[in-house]
């Protein structure tokens, strides 16, 4: 009875392209639009999850192997597995409502998110998130 | 004895309790609609036959931990819980909406003890994951 699909969300995409990966839902559409008459979201994900960093690695190293890279994706409620874990992450401001309609839109919106995303990774939190679902 | 007595008392119970939210309350069957009304928080209890998939199974309990939601595992197959629910077809889930005239809600929640439980006690007192 508690709502529990909102935007800070960790989720699991399932199907498409992107299935296995984790994403943050950003924006919630519980009753749909007219392009899209069901439930669905906007997420933001983690296309290619950054390495495993050991002790031994030079700075150099390091930086490549936390590279982080991002998508974005409108995704059907059905298609994606919540989590109990969130990421609070402030992304509204860098995917603005019309990011998806070009494909250069989405490009400068992949590149903020994937900023973000480094940066926290880098601080060591929301492990969970930046690890690789093993399955 | 005793024992088998006081569970099929209490499963006739949730029979007639099951057979009144028919009549007066609002419900959906089936796995998919399940999931949806979970999502959209207007489940009140749900009710999982025993032979439910494991996987399945797990993901209904997983998703009504999030929502916290009551689930019930019915004490017996898919095919008895068609005929509680008055259908002639095999239900596998359900989800009460709306009890209507029962009080198959405030009589369930002791049963749901479910092997999430655990987690639920975790993630209900820890401010962090609400």
């Amino acid at each position: 009875m508690v709502k529990f699909l909102k935007p800070n969300k960790a989720v699991i995409v399932l199907q498409g392209r992107f299935a296995g990966r984790k994403a943050v839902i950003v924006k919630n559409f519980d009753d749909g639009t007219r392009d899209r008459p069901y439930g669905h979201c906007l997420v933001a994900g983690i296309s290619k999850y950054p390495k495993k960093v050991i002790r031994k690695d030079s700075a150099k190293k390091t930086a490549k192997k936390s590279r982080v890279k991002a998508f974005v994706k409108v995704v059907n409620y059905n298609h994606i597995m919540p989590t109990r874990y969130t990421l609070d992450v402030d992304l509204k401001d860098a995917i603005t409502g019309d990011a998806l309609e070009s494909r250069d839109k989405k490009v400068t919106a992949c590149k903020e998110i994937k900023a973000r995303f480094e940066e926290r990774f880098k601080t060591g939190k929301n492990r969970w998130f930046f690890s690789k679902l093993r399955f | 004895m005793v024992s088998t007595k006081k569970t099929k008392k209490t499963h006739e119970s949730i029979n007639n309790r099951l057979a009144l939210v028919m009549k007066s309350g609002k419900y959906t069957l089936g796995y998919k609609t399940v999931l949806r009304t979970l999502r959209s928080s207007k489940a009140k209890l749900i009710i999982i036959a025993n032979n439910c998939p494991p996987l399945r199974k797990s993901e209904i309990e997983y998703y009504a931990m999030l929502a916290k939601v009551g689930v019930h595992h019915f004490n017996g197959n898919n095919v008895d819980l068609g005929t509680a629910c008055g259908k002639y077809y095999r239900v596998c889930c359900l989800s009460i909406i709306d009890p209507g005239d029962s009080d198959i809600i405030k009589s369930m929640p002791g049963s749901s003890e479910t092997p999430l439980h655990g987690w639920w006690c975790i993630y209900r007192s820890n401010p962090l994951l609400v």
